[in-house]
């Protein structure tokens, strides 16, 4: 088997005394594209911003490419590939969107933005427009087109389609399937059809565990996960 | 009957220790040692309690301080009615900055105070210097005419004066602990959303202890008011206004002795220090910064759990109804 | 009222503005960013006048000794950035305050062994008087609210120009996503307060030849800056400018009409805007995360 993208092993995370995940274990392979399905509050957003290294976790591993993850600042796991996308859209509003771009590129050292316009057009009559007037759809554009500048091996992203138009569901779609070709994918999602359209492979988590793995094809159905939300 | 023995007995034993400490140590420190604490732990309170700091104790304490002074320089002589003169000071000088102040969120609560005793400092020294005689400050040691059972103008009686208002303010502050209110207080601190969903209104929460804790400090002004027999501005410099708050931290943050463990530590350090190094504020800043890196436990907090062992291995039952912390 | 007596007076408000306004930026800026209340940005402000006392004596020259004052104010404050701030910053609030009064309270024991405490004059830079609308305004005050309004218009470009400034403008709106970005906040951090400290050290240096220098100067000017950054709204530029604005002149206008005024009006004013709107004029209602 080629080496994974991202291994997770026995990842156990707590707010305080409060233990919030159980014993993770976690493969995603290269170009892959993973879904995590689960009620709210089951820990799907705790695990991105674990491994991301927003969290400290009390034990367990997690590598990208044989690289150990745990224990690196988030900017540091960043810089290493794995870039996380977090939930509610959080653009800089104060900044225009070719500042955010700008942010994305001075992180990264990568200052090509072909990539992003080639796959959200939109974004280039943007440009100059501050952020914070962005629709929901349009900085989630934002988000995830700064998200693939310094072409990283792993994306976490974190409720994508939250509150978006079907249009814009049905585009991202398409983006997170032109994206796999170049990085492996992570991506929390409630939107069941949209999961069983693109996902290689679904986590349903509950209260803290993956309750079940379920492979991608035909077989994958919103009927199928339904159980698990 | 033992039930109220068991309540009171770490505060009784605690001051029983330091009226024993009476005997072998100078009086003005041991009568330091209990203005202070009860200086501090208004600070503590709001601290540990509520999650507001407050940089501006000792504007509260000159309330309370140029209340009594007030009385007993320009109206009468007795200062018990001093006292109470500089408490009422106190309580309605809270009450009125009190619903102005506890709306803001703690870090505009802090500079806010620390503001308010900047001013408060100026007031005296230069507004109002007429009646505060300015920087002289105001002498009506001569004044305090001698009262019967306990005489507070010489510092023998004056202590165990202090001694018995000290039990009472910690007495108070154990049984606001024990209530509905100190629950309260610390879920303001906690999370303020979920009290508000419990029914319980924060503002009103925080405006109570804001009262109660700034009276306290003001009782403290009015007992340095008499048992120095003088007042003057440098009560509320801005160099002093971190002395309750390193007391509050050195102590242990929100404990009910920690207070009186500070302000011993504290006092008895700076009696000595400042023999062999003159420069106290030095001091004061580095050791409040260690104790923050180090764990802002303090030396009740570090303690406590040690004595609580200690004491469960004799008496186990009666370590439980004293030793809340 | 007198005109020409207003006149002075405006010019001394907007000199008292312009230092007020140096000090409470580099307040403001690291609220903004790192959610630290960092009162040793006064002890960078004495550091800055000190410095100023002692390199114009030496030298003779007090631009040299103001220049001192940024360097060694800026160095003082990487120093405590790098061995106490860089400790605390994910503790709350509180905890910041008071970490940075001991280091302010420490810093005056500091400078008191240093320096001794009595009062120490610093010689004005260049004693001579400009007219304007025919009253004589010296010029040393203009050339300070001169330095002020280009240090404004400094950090402007410096935010809104620079890649470094657009990261600390996101950084005050959420600084996890800009780490998420994979941009190194803690040398964002590091710069901010690194340019608090030199800026507070700037406005001590400007300070120094129109008061007397002595180890409280700190303490004393606390209560204004206090007033300026509560009134503005902790982490608003533009507050601050405004909020500085406000109280230099009321300041001095109000010593005008009646000396103990002085004090009082900007308190009294406080405390209005804060009953209005409890996070200032311009402050945004962000928390602690």
């Amino acid at each position: 088997m080629a080496e994974q993208s991202l291994v997770v092993r026995g990842l156990n995370v707590a707010y305080g005394e409060s233990k919030v995940l159980f014993d993770i274990d976690f493969d995603v392979a290269p170009n892959q594209i993973v879904c995590c399905v689960g009620r709210n509050g089951a820990g799907k957003t705790t695990l991105l911003k674990s491994i991301a290294g927003f969290l400290k976790p009390s034990s367990g591993a997690a590598t990208a490419g044989g690289v150990n993850l745990i224990g690196h600042r988030p900017y540091d796991v960043a810089r290493m590939g794995v870039k996380y996308v977090p939930q509610d859209k959080k653009v800089f509003s104060d900044l225009t969107v070719r500042e955010n771009l700008e942010l994305g590129s001075y992180a990264t050292k990568d200052y090509n933005w072909d990539r992003v316009m080639e796959y959200f057009p939109k974004l280039k009559i943007l440009l100059d427009r501050k952020a914070g007037f962005l629709s929901g759809g349009e900085r989630q554009m934002l988000m995830i087109g700064r998200a693939t500048l310094g072409n990283p091996k792993v994306m976490l992203i974190d409720e994508p389609t939250e509150g978006l138009a079907p249009s814009i569901v049905t585009h991202l779609k398409y983006v997170f399937g032109e994206l796999s070709k170049s990085a492996a994918l992570v991506i929390v999602e409630q939107n069941l059809p949209l999961v069983c359209g693109i996902a290689h492979k679904v986590y349903a988590m509950r209260d803290g565990r993956i309750v079940a793995e379920l492979p991608g094809g035909a077989a994958l159905t919103p009927a199928a996960c339904e159980p698990y939300l | 009957m033992v039930n109220a023995f068991k309540w009171w007995w770490g505060i009784l034993l605690a001051f029983g220790m330091l009226a024993a400490a009476r005997f072998f140590l100078p009086l003005p420190f041991v009568n330091e040692v209990l203005i202070f604490s009860i200086y501090t732990i208004g600070c503590s309170f709001l601290l540990g309690r509520v999650g507001f700091i407050s940089f501006g104790q000792p504007a509260y304490l000159a309330f309370g301080a140029y209340g009594t002074a007030f009385y007993l320089f320009y109206v009468g002589t007795n200062p018990y009615v001093g006292i109470l003169a500089g408490v009422a000071c106190g309580f309605i000088c809270a009450s009125i900055v009190g619903p102005l102040f506890v709306r803001l969120r703690s870090d505009y609560f802090a500079l806010v105070n620390l503001a308010l005793a900047v001013i408060v400092f100026y007031m005296m020294q230069k507004v109002l210097a007429e009646y505060t005689k300015g920087d002289n400050g105001l002498w009506f040691l001569t004044n305090i005419a001698s009262t019967p059972v306990l005489n507070l103008g010489r510092s023998s009686e004056f202590f165990i004066f202090a001694t018995l208002v000290a039990i009472a303010v910690w007495g108070l502050y154990k049984y606001l602990d024990d209530t509905i209110f100190g629950a309260c207080c610390l879920a303001t601190k906690i999370n303020e959303a979920k009290l508000q969903f419990l029914g319980y209104s924060n503002y009103k929460v925080r405006l109570l202890a804001f009262i109660v804790a700034n009276t306290t400090t003001a009782l403290a002004g009015a007992l340095y008011a008499v048992y120095l027999g003088s007042v003057s501005p440098e009560i509320t410099a801005a160099a002093r206004a971190a002395d309750p708050v390193v007391v509050t931290i050195l102590g242990g943050v929100g404990t009910l002795f920690g207070p009186l463990v500070g302000t011993l530590a504290y006092t008895a350090l700076r009696d000595v220090l400042s023999k062999f190094i003159g420069n106290w504020e030095l001091f004061v800043g580095f050791i409040l910064v260690f104790i923050m890196l180090a764990g802002e436990k303090g030396l009740w907090g570090s303690a406590a759990p040690w004595l609580q062992k200690l004491f469960s291995r004799g008496k186990a039952a009666d370590a439980m109804g004293g030793e809340r912390r | 009222m007198d005109p020409q007596l207003l006149i002075s007076g405006v010019i001394f408000g907007l000199s008292m503005a312009s230092v007020y306004f140096l000090m409470s930026i580099g307040l403001s800026l690291c609220f903004g960013l790192m959610r630290i209340i960092s009162l040793d940005q006064l002890l960078y402000y004495s550091v800055g006048a000190y410095l100023a006392y002692t390199v114009s004596v030496v030298s003779g020259n007090v631009w040299l000794g103001v220049l001192a004052g940024v360097v060694v104010s800026g160095m003082t404050a990487l120093v405590v950035e790098r061995f106490i701030f860089r400790r605390i910053y994910e503790r709350e609030l509180t905890f910041s305050m008071i970490t940075s009064f001991g280091i302010l309270i420490g810093g005056v024991g500091v400078i008191k062994a240093i320096w001794g405490v009595v009062p120490r004059p610093v010689r004005m830079p260049t004693p001579d008087l400009v007219t304007i609308f025919g009253t004589e305004v010296p010029v040393y005050r203009l050339m300070v609210v001169g330095i002020a309004a280009l240090v404004y218009i400094g950090i402007w470009l410096f935010l809104n120009k620079t890649i470094i400034g657009k990261a600390i403008r996101a950084g005050i709106e959420d600084v996890e996503h800009v780490e998420g970005l994979g941009i190194n906040v803690s040398r964002l951090f590091t710069i901010t307060f690194v340019i608090a400290g030199a800026l507070s050290g700037l406005a001590g240096g400007l300070h120094a030849p129109l008061i007397m220098v002595d180890p409280q100067m700190g303490l004393e000017v606390l209560a204004f800056v206090f007033m300026v950054v509560i009134i503005g709204g902790l982490g608003s530029i533009k507050g601050t400018l405004v909020s500085s604005l406000i109280v230099g002149q009321v300041v001095s206008i109000g010593s005008l009409i009646y000396a103990p005024l002085a004090l009082m009006a900007p308190f009294a004013i406080m405390l209005l805007i804060l009953l209005v709107k409890p996070t200032g004029l311009y402050g945004s209602t962000m928390v602690k995360k």
